[in-house]
This record gives C-alpha cells, sequence and structure tokens, in this order.
C-alpha cells in the first residue's frame, strides 16, 4: 500500500504528460485545463504521500544484491518534494500566459508535465541506484525542453546541455556503483551507510567522482557552463527547471552522496571533501564574477544560480548539521527567490521582446509591480535582514565560523565577495528600470521599445512567491525548526 | 507599545502616504507632517518618561528576534531624528513645489527611514540595529538618485555599492562576535564580551563593526561617497542625510564601543586616527569646495571625524583607566552628534531655500543672493557660528568637551603624549578650517555682491523667497542652536544621555577652555584673510583649486575595480569558460571523430553492394545525436548487467 502512494505521484505526471503527445491538444484552454489538472492532482497525490506514508521504504524491483529501485519518503524526500509540488503548479500557471502564443506549445507542456514526475522520483529515490535512474531521466526529459525553440541557439544548447550532463552521469555512475556495492543499509541512511572491506582511499576517489558528476546539474566548476548556455529556453523552463528542479536534483543528490551515503565520519577531514569545498567555493565567486560581466538578463540569472547552487553545496560541504541545515534552507530559499527572479526576467522579455540589461532602463515606470518584485527578490538574494536570502546566508556564515576549519573560513569571505557582486549584478537592473539617468530612458516617446504591465496570470505567481519571501524572511522560525531537526537526523 | 508605534508607524504611514499621494498631493503633505509631528511628540513623551532603561524582547521573528532599548541616549537620539523629520516634511512641500516627477517615491521612502532609523536608535541589540540599518541604506539610497541626473546617478552608485559593502562587513563581524560570545543584546554585550578569553577575535570583529557602520558614518577611507551623495538629494533629504544618517553609523560605532571594547587600547587609536584623518580631510575639502551644499558635506564628514576623535579618546582614556576623562568625553561626543545634527538642519534646509529659488549651488552664481534676506541670514548665521564653535553657541559646549578629553588624555597616557599633542593641533586647526569655510559660505552668500551687478539687482529685489511653513523649519532648528549653547541646558543634556552626572559640574567658560576656542578661531579668521580670500579667489571668482585626481574613488576604488578586477574575470575566467567545452570539442574531434570519405572503396559482389548501400542509409541515423543518446543507454545498460553478472557470482 505504502509504495502505491509513493509510485502514484511520479507515474501519474508522466503518463498523463506522455499522453498529451498523442492526444495533440491544439486547442488552448482545454490544453491548459487538462495539464493544470495533472499537475494540481498531482501536488494533491504528493502531498496526500508525505502525510501517508512512513519512513519504511518499498522495493519496487530488485536486480541483485544490492542494486534495486526501492522508493521511501523520508524527512529531506519529503521536504524537496513538497517544496517542487507547491512551485509546480504555481510556475505552471505563469508558463499558461507566457506560451500563450507559441508553436508546438502541446509538445512543451508534455515534457514539462512529465518532468514534475520525475522530479518527484529523485525525491522519493530510497537508494542510489534509484536516485541515479530517475536522475538520468530528468536529463533525458529535459532535453527537448531545453531546444524547444528549435533554432539554431536552441539546439546547440540542448546539444551542450546533453553533452554536460551524459558525461557527468558516467562519472557518477562509477561511484553509483561503487557505494551500492559496499552499501551496508540497503537505503540511504543519514550519517552514512558504508559498510563492509572497503579501500578508504579509493572510496575517496569515489566520492570524488560522485562529487562531480551529480555536481554537472549543480552546476559546479568547471562543469558550470551548461547552464548560461541553456537559458535560451522558455523562461517557465530556466524559472522552475534550471533555477529549482534540475540544479536542486543536483544539490540533492549531494546531500545524499555526502550525508546518506558517506556520511560526516567517514568524509571529515579527507582530501576528497576538502577538494570539494574548494571547488565549491571557488565557483562562488567565480559565478558571481562571471553574472557581473553577463549582459544578458537571463544569462546574468544562471549565473547568479551557479554562484548560489555552490552556496548551498558550501553549507552542505561544511560536513556538520548547522551547514547541512544551512545549505537546506537555502535550497529552499534560494528557489523561491530564483523563481521570481526569472520570472521577472520573463516578464519583462515576454512584454518587450528584448533580452539584454542594457534595455531595461527606465522599463520600471511601465512595470512597476514586476520591477518592485524583482527589486525585493535580488535584495533578498543580496542577504538584506528581513527577506528570506538572509536567513540562510546568517546560517551559512555561522556554519563556516562554527566549522572552524581554514576553508570555511575563506569560504566565508568568498559569501561576502559574492553578495557583493551579486549586489552589482542585480541592483544595477534596479536601478536601470526605476532611475534611469536622464535622457536614456528608452520606453519614453518611442515606438521600438514598448512596455506596459503583464497581466494577472504572470503577476499571481510572481507576487505570491514575493510573499512567501518575505513571509519567511520575517518568521522563519517554523521552517527552520523543522529544517534543523532535519539536518540532525532527528526525523 | 510605544517603541514599537514609533518604529513601525512610519512603515504603515508610508504606504498611507503613497496611496494618498496617488490621489492628492496636498492630502498627502499634511498627512505626512501630522504623522512626523505626532512622531516627534510621541518620542518627546518617551525620553521624559520611560528613559530609566526599559528592554522589550520580541522573540521568533527573523534570527535572533527583535529587541529594544530605551536609555537616555536612545531616546534623546530617537527624538533629535522625529525633530529632524519633523523639520524636512514641514520645509518639503515649498522645497518640491514645482516637481511632479517621483515625488510619490520621495514620500515612500523617505517615511519608511524615518521608521527604520527610529529602528536603529531604540535598538536593544545589533542585530535589531543591523536589521533596520539595512532597511535605511536602501531606502535612503532613493534620496540620493532622486533627480537623476548624471551626477546624481553616479553618486547614487556609489552610495549604494558602498552602503552594500558596508552592510557586508557589518554583517561578517557581527557574525563573528555572535559566533564567539553567542550574545548580540546590549543587556548582556559587555558582561559576555569581558568574560571571553579570545580578544583577538572580538577584536577583529570589532573593526568589522567599525568599518560597516563607518560606510554610513562616512569615515576615512570609505567616506568617498559623502562629499558626492549629499549635493546631488533634494535639500530635505541632504539634511537627513548628513544629520541623522551619518548618526546612525556613529550610533552603530558607539555602541560596539561601549559594550565590547571599551577598554580596547589598539581599537581606540584606529577610531582616533580614522577620525583625525576625517576630520581634517574633509575640513580642507570643505575650504577649497566652491559649491553650497558640497561644502555643507565635506563639513559634515569633518565633524563625523571630531565626533569619532571623541570615540576614539574615550576608548583610550577608559583603557587607561581614566574615569574623569571618560566622563568628559562620553557626553562631549554625544552632545557633539546632537549639535551637528540640529545645525545641519539648519544649514541645509537654508541651502534648500537657496537651491528652490534659484536652482543654483555654484558659489559664484549664489553671491550675493542673500543680502537682504534677512530671516535667512539670521539662521544661516546662526548655524554657521553654532558649527564653528563661538562661545555661547552650541558647537563650542561639545567641542570644548572634545578638547577637554585630548587634552585629559595628554595627561594620562603618558607613553603618547607627543602624538595626542600632535592630534590637540590638528583638532584645534580643523577647528579653525571649520570657522574659515563657514566664513566663506556665510560672507559669500549675505554679504558680498555678485560680479554680475544686474543679477544682483535681480537678488535684492524683493519678494516672497520662503513660506511661513518653511520659515518655522529653518528658524526653528536655528534656536536649538543658542539654546544648546547654555552650559545649563547642554550639561544637563549630556548628563541625561550619558547617564553620567560628573559631566553637570563642567566649567565651560574657563580660561584654558575660552583660549582653546580663541585658538580656533583665530587660526580661521587668519585662513580666512591670508587662503581664501588671497589664494583661492581668483579675479574676484571662487576658483575650485582641489585636484581632480585627488578623489580616492575615482583614484583607486573603482580602477580597482573596473580595470583590475575585471581585467582577471575577463582573460582568466574565459579560459576557464571554455576549458570543458573545449575537452568535449576534443573528445569529439578525436575519439568520437565523425568519418568523412572521401575515396569510397570499390566493393565486390552483391554482399559488398548492400553494405555499402546499407551505410549510405544507416549514415543519417549513425551520425545523429539521438543515435549517440541511444547508444550510451545502451552502454550503460551493457555495464550493468556486467556488473550484475559480476555481483551474482
Amino acid at each position: 500500500m505504502s509504495s502505491l502512494f509513493l509510485i502514484i505521484p511520479i507515474l501519474f505526471p508522466i503518463i498523463g504528460g506522455y499522453l498529451m503527445i498523442p492526444l495533440n491538444l491544439e486547442n488552448k484552454l482545454i490544453r491548459n485545463i487538462y495539464s493544470m489538472t495533472v499537475v494540481c492532482i498531482t501536488s494533491v497525490l504528493t502531498w496526500i504521500a508525505l502525510l501517508k506514508v512512513g519512513v519504511v521504504g518499498t522495493t519496487l524491483y530488485s536486480f541483485t544484491r544490492g542494486f534495486s529501485i526501492d522508493l521511501r519518503a523520508d524527512a529531506p524526500a519529503k521536504m524537496f518534494a513538497l517544496m517542487v509540488s507547491i512551485m509546480w503548479p504555481l510556475v505552471m500557471l505563469y508558463a499558461f500566459e507566457y506560451m500563450a502564443g507559441a508553436r508546438r506549445a502541446n509538445s512543451f507542456f508534455a515534457f514539462y508535465v512529465m518532468t514534475y514526475g520525475v522530479t518527484l522520483g529523485v525525491a522519493f529515490a530510497a537508494n542510489m541506484t534509484t536516485l541515479y535512474m530517475f536522475y538520468e531521466m530528468l536529463s533525458l526529459v529535459t532535453i527537448p525542453l531545453v531546444s524547444y525553440y528549435a533554432n539554431h541557439e536552441s539546439m546547440f544548447a540542448g546539444r551542450k546541455y546533453a553533452a554536460y550532463t551524459i558525461g557527468g552521469a558516467s562519472l557518477a555512475f562509477f561511484a553509483v556503483v561503487m557505494t551500492s556495492i559496499y552499501n551496508g543499509a540497503g537505503n540511504f541512511l543519514y550519517g552514512g551507510n558504508l559498510w563492509g572491506p572497503y579501500d578508504p582511499k579509493l572510496m575517496q576517489i569515489v566520492f570524488l567522482f560522485g562529487f562531480f558528476g551529480f555536481g554537472v546539474k549543480a552546476a559546479i566548476f568547471p562543469l558550470h557552463s551548461w547552464l548560461p548556455t541553456a537559458s535560451v529556453a522558455p523562461t517557465p523552463v530556466t524559472a522552475l527547471l534550471h533555477a529549482v528542479a534540475v540544479v536542486n536534483s543536483g544539490v540533492f543528490a549531494i546531500v545524499r552522496l555526502a550525508w546518506y551515503t558517506y556520511g560526516p565520519d567517514v568524509l571529515q577531514g579527507t582530501l576528497a571533501l576538502k577538494i570539494a569545498q574548494a571547488f565549491a567555493i571557488f565557483t562562488i565567486v567565480y559565478a558571481a564574477g562571471l553574472a557581473v560581466k553577463e549582459r544578458h538578463f537571463k544569462r546574468r540569472l544562471a549565473c547568479s544560480t551557479i554562484s548560489n547552487l555552490s552556496y548551498m553545496l558550501f553549507g552542505v560541504l561544511l560536513m556538520t548539521p548547522e551547514g547541512l541545515e544551512a545549505g537546506l534552507l537555502h535550497m529552499i530559499f534560494h528557489g523561491i527567490i530564483k523563481i521570481t527572479l526569472f520570472m521577472c526576467a520573463g516578464a519583462f522579455m515576454h512584454e518587450t521582446i528584448k533580452s539584454y540589461v542594457f534595455e531595461i532602463n527606465g522599463v520600471g515606470r511601465k512595470m512597476p509591480v514586476t520591477f518592485a518584485t524583482y527589486t525585493i527578490s535580488s535584495l533578498s538574494l543580496i542577504g538584506i535582514p528581513g527577506l528570506c536570502g538572509f536567513i540562510s546566508k546568517f546560517h551559512l556564515v555561522m556554519s563556516g565560523l562554527g566549522a572552524g576549519t581554514a576553508l570555511a573560513h575563506i569560504g566565508c569571505a568568498a559569501l561576502m565577495i559574492a553578495a557583493f557582486l551579486c549586489a552589482i549584478y542585480t541592483l544595477t537592473v534596479t536601478v536601470r528600470a526605476f532611475f534611469p539617468m536622464d535622457g536614456t530612458d528608452r520606453y519614453e516617446n518611442t515606438d521600438e521599445y514598448v512596455a506596459k504591465e503583464v497581466n494577472a496570470l504572470m503577476l499571481i505567481p510572481i507576487c505570491t512567491f514575493t510573499l512567501i519571501n518575505i513571509v519567511f524572511g520575517v518568521w522563519p522560525a517554523p521552517l527552520t525548526g523543522i529544517i534543523e531537526q532535519i539536518a540532525r537526523g532527528l526525523i | 507599545m510605544l517603541v514599537l508605534w514609533l518604529v513601525f508607524s512610519p512603515f504603515i504611514g508610508a504606504l498611507i502616504a503613497y496611496g494618498l499621494g496617488r490621489r492628492h498631493e496636498k492630502a498627502r503633505d499634511y498627512f505626512a507632517i501630522a504623522l512626523t509631528v505626532l512622531e516627534l511628540v510621541l518620542a518627546v513623551v518617551l525620553a521624559v518618561f520611560n528613559s530609566g532603561g526599559g528592554f522589550q524582547q520580541y522573540s521568533g521573528f527573523l534570527v535572533t528576534g527583535l529587541s529594544f532599548e530605551v536609555d537616555g541616549f536612545k531616546s534623546a537620539y530617537a527624538v533629535i531624528t522625529a525633530l529632524m523629520w519633523a523639520g524636512t516634511t514641514l520645509f518639503a512641500p515649498e522645497y518640491f513645489e514645482h516637481e511632479k516627477e517621483g515625488l510619490e517615491r520621495y514620500w515612500l521612502f523617505i517615511l519608511m527611514t524615518l521608521g527604520a532609523t527610529e529602528g536603529v536608535m531604540l535598538s536593544g541589540d545589533l542585530m535589531t540595529a543591523f536589521i533596520f540599518f539595512e532597511i535605511l541604506s536602501f531606502t535612503s539610497f532613493t534620496w540620493v538618485i532622486h533627480e537623476q541626473t548624471k551626477d546624481a546617478v553616479k553618486a547614487g552608485y556609489t552610495y549604494l555599492f558602498i552602503a552594500v559593502i558596508g552592510g557586508l562587513v557589518l554583517f561578517m563581524g557581527l557574525a563573528l562576535l555572535y559566533h564567539e560570545i553567542g550574545t548580540l543584546s546590549f543587556m548582556d554585550l559587555r558582561a559576555a564580551a569581558d568574560a571571553c578569553p579570545n580578544r583577538s577575535v572580538i577584536r577583529a570583529a570589532g573593526f568589522c563593526i567599525l568599518l560597516g557602520f563607518g560606510c554610513k558614518a562616512g569615515m576615512f577611507p570609505v567616506h568617498v561617497w559623502l562629499p558626492k551623495a549629499h549635493p546631488v538629494a533634494p535639500s530635505p533629504a541632504s539634511a537627513l542625510l548628513s544629520g541623522v544618517l551619518t548618526k546612525v553609523g556613529i550610533y552603530g560605532i558607539l555602541m560596539i564601543t561601549l559594550h565590547a571594547l571599551v577598554e580596547d587600547f589598539l581599537f581606540g587609536a584606529v577610531v582616533l586616527i580614522a577620525g583625525l584623518i576625517t576630520m581634517f580631510l574633509g575640513a580642507v575639502l570643505g575650504v577649497f569646495s566652491v559649491n553650497l551644499k558640497r561644502t555643507l558635506a565635506c563639513s559634515s564628514m569633518s565633524q563625523i571625524g571630531f565626533i569619532l576623535t571623541g570615540v576614539g579618546m574615550l576608548t583610550m582614556l577608559s583603557a587607561a583607566g581614566s574615569e574623569e576623562g571618560y566622563a568628559i568625553a562620553l557626553p562631549g561626543l554625544m552632545l557633539h552628534m546632537v549639535n551637528h545634527s540640529i545645525i545641519k538642519l539648519t544649514l541645509f534646509m537654508a541651502a534648500g531655500v537657496v537651491v528652490m529659488n534659484l536652482h543654483a549651488l555654484e558659489l559664484d552664481v549664489i553671491r550675493g543672493w542673500g543680502r537682504n534676506k534677512n530671516r535667512l541670514k539670521l539662521a544661516f548665521a546662526l548655524g554657521a557660528l553654532g558649527i564653528s564653535g563661538v562661545p555661547l553657541m552650541n558647537g563650542y559646549m561639545s567641542k570644548t568637551l572634545l578638547h577637554e578629553g585630548i587634552v585629559e588624555g595628554i595627561h594620562i597616557i603618558h607613553e603618547i603624549a607627543p602624538y595626542l599633542k600632535a592630534a590637540e593641533w590638528v583638532f584645534l586647526f580643523s577647528g579653525g578650517l571649520t570657522f574659515c569655510y563657514m566664513l566663506k559660505l556665510f560672507i559669500c552668500i549675505f554679504v558680498e555682491k555678485n560680479a554680475d551687478p544686474e543679477r544682483q539687482a535681480r537678488y535684492d529685489a524683493p519678494g516672497p523667497y520662503m513660506n511661513t511653513a518653511s520659515a518655522i523649519a529653518i528658524l526653528g532648528s536655528s534656536v536649538f542652536c543658542i539654546l544648546l549653547g547654555q552650559p545649563f541646558l547642554s550639561t544637563r543634556l549630556g548628563a541625561f544621555m550619558s547617564g553620567n552626572h560628573h559631566i553637570l559640574h563642567f566649567k565651560a567658560f574657563t580660561l584654558t577652555n575660552l583660549k582653546g576656542g580663541a585658538i580656533s578661531l583665530g587660526i580661521g579668521a587668519v585662513l580666512y584673510l591670508a587662503a581664501v580670500r588671497g589664494l583661492l579667489k581668483k579675479d574676484g571668482h571662487y576658483a575650485n583649486y582641489w585636484p581632480k585626481v585627488l578623489d580616492l574613488e575615482d583614484l583607486v576604488y573603482r580602477p580597482l575595480l573596473a580595470k583590475a578586477v575585471f581585467l582577471i574575470w575577463c582573460v582568466l575566467f574565459r579560459i576557464m569558460e571554455m576549458s570543458t567545452d573545449c575537452i568535449i570539442m576534443l573528445a569529439r574531434k578525436t575519439v568520437l571523430r565523425e568519418k568523412h570519405v572521401k575515396n569510397r572503396p570499390r566493393r565486390f559482389g552483391l554482399a559488398g553492394v548492400m553494405a555499402a548501400e546499407f551505410t549510405e542509409a544507416a549514415k543519417p541515423i549513425v551520425t545523429n545525436f539521438s543515435f549517440a543518446l541511444l547508444m550510451t543507454c545502451l552502454g550503460i545498460i551493457v555495464m550493468l548487467f556486467t556488473i550484475v553478472y559480476f555481483a551474482v557470482l
């Protein structure tokens, strides 16, 4: 019975999305209603599953000892699934408006809905083999979304995305096999499940393989450059998949690897961990620098995502419960923030058909709500108190100081530098939008630059996420309490 | 409850004002005036009835909760803040009369900043202070960029990024401190810091916090925004930027000093040096400046230096164990904060009157404008005299106390007495420069005649130049310059703020004290006659002799960020950016090379032909990307089965 609860939310959107292709729903209204229904039902099913299912896993299919397809909803899985299940319907709403005039929208929504199920699969995976399976499926199912526009640029982005993720998966595969061989507990276990006569040195190398393999989706340097390239995809894809679902799956996989397979006892103080930390810290500053010099609005946000993903990895790889808590918190909060930012960028691009930062000059007067929410989210991303980004940044810095190692201190400094760069790359947009220098306002008295506020379908998700942002920023206690328990392995 | 009202009602009021302003501008103005006056009344009530030390904690919010504390200094500054806002709000409607763009924005953010400033001033722990500090950093940014001219946008960016850096460094300091001693509350900070064995961490945190708050205070070397931002902001906002927001920075520095580092000699020495440089540099810049508001901004910077000098002396004196020095320096610097706020309110609003009539700030243009404007002349004179430290005016009291602090240091801390002697002379000389640039401004605007007689005739023509509300605001604030100059009042205020009654016995008008003031004023008068009239005025014009190159921002900060850092990113990072792509390309060209068959070998027989046909037909398939994917999947499956096979064995 328990297995049914978990497998239905995974299979339902996959089948529902797949059916859209033969059904070929050309009518916009029917298509929207159909896909929204599927997504909403999936979310409800997910919530039911989260309430009903205990932590005991269920084996769906067993290849052999150590290799089986298992599903389980333990605390981090529930957290990830809950986050995804709340965000998906909201972004769906935005997608309807964004994709209103697009051709082949049917196949877009088909894959978009299917991705939902696969992402839930990543969340509910109970061991490395299952995780790997869904992880690979996630790569495959999102490639058509990246190259959706089917022009030269999009096709290139799709190919690049595929090359990176599949290349990464081949690295991760090694780690999956090795950890599954020495898997003592069967399923993921807080604090590590390695058991047996393994060679510690070899397992350290395996960890690095796994880290960089799964790190492709978490956009760790030097495997990050697919993410800015992939921002040619439609905004609902960049907003939800490339800011939350796909990239957080990467981080989530690394959490599973570092905390639920290896565990702090095995990893703490090893060279492999230090290398991983160093790469994460470098990526934080490096990607923030990339974002500063990037002039394309969405690519700039994508670079910022790279930087922020490494914030999470930095927290997770501190291998202290406080660090894990901070990393998971940032995973949630960054998701909220970055979805809003991307949706605002998408709203701007949708309305004006412009995509470069210098073309923003003066648009704030025409689209006040969009850019006001954009500003709030950017302030949150920088880490201004009162908004949720501050909470996770506070936890990250405190856990970094608490870890006490030299690398952790360097990481704290990197966070500060990155936050400053973040202010440069996000707030220049705000200043351009609202305070254009005299004579540089592009939206005054021209026919070329026309903008008006986007309609309610787009504004509802944007405003909702901004509201969530503020609420968690002011009153984070309930959430941080739960995450702390997860990070300490208490629930 | 009163505290909560003081802090949060302006935020709510700001939204109401924004809504009102979209329909009735007049109603919005009246609403704003009513709100700020109510705020002032409530702040006074708070100061009078509840200054005994109330501490309120609201936990569960944000990270460490919010807490508010009321004591003499805090409640006094809550009153000053409300007073400044009431004054500028009274003045603003006339100032903005002819401006239509962006006023809603102005009112929204100005009222929000009031709430945030009260929040900082009444905060009960550093985290609360930090939260409101960040809010006011961003809300006040809109004042700087309000005019949206080229200068304003540039200054806006400078202000914004210095504010962000300040916030981050401050945050780092707070995190260090919180991690080390586990509390940020002003109640427990002192005890926890004293008990902490790890002094160096606390000191490091202290320096971070000093730099963070110093960014807002305009402390050298992060003062660069101040002389740029104050002149470009609308005058009511300049008054607040200069009068209150810099004090927010000082407030933070004072709080961390008093609560964690008050006996740290090194910290005190650093603050003292930073203060002396700020004080002197600001004063020199002020003398060179030929723009009314820029001079006032440089003056603000210089006065901040005076206050920081006081903080530095305070710390060094208490490190040396001097109770008496502490009891002089603390009220001295607090009084100077208050005095400077009040004086700058008067002066910037007076400058605002000039701007709204002439739309110009250059001394050459506005010269002679105020010759027959007696109310304005009086107010400006009082402000100028106050800040110059003329006896019986407010600046004299506080500067004398600060001076007394340095003298005390010379007597007590023998090891560095010669350096302190030098510091004393820098102090007196800077005081002289203050008098010098104030004299320059006053004589230029209110005494001299314009070089252009036609223009002078226009200036002399009688007519209204400010309405009653503005006159009340300006003259009302200037009255405080005299009131606070009376020892009877100012010693009481000092005792109230510092909670130390030692100052009540302070004799302001002894011969030694008067001598210090006289030296300063003498230096100022001589400098004015010699330097300003002799050297800086060319053919009757005020010329700007300050070399443009010597701008720390353009000289160091911007090149550092724009050239050095971005060179690294652009060159090094581009190579790194391509590294992975290059590997993939390399693999594609070597291992996964697509075959280009040029001369197809001849094939024999049916099988050969069929094979040739097959390869031809399969070409689109095997060179296809999906095929490669398929093969990858196959490979994975094969590997999986191999492993399964071996695992079973």
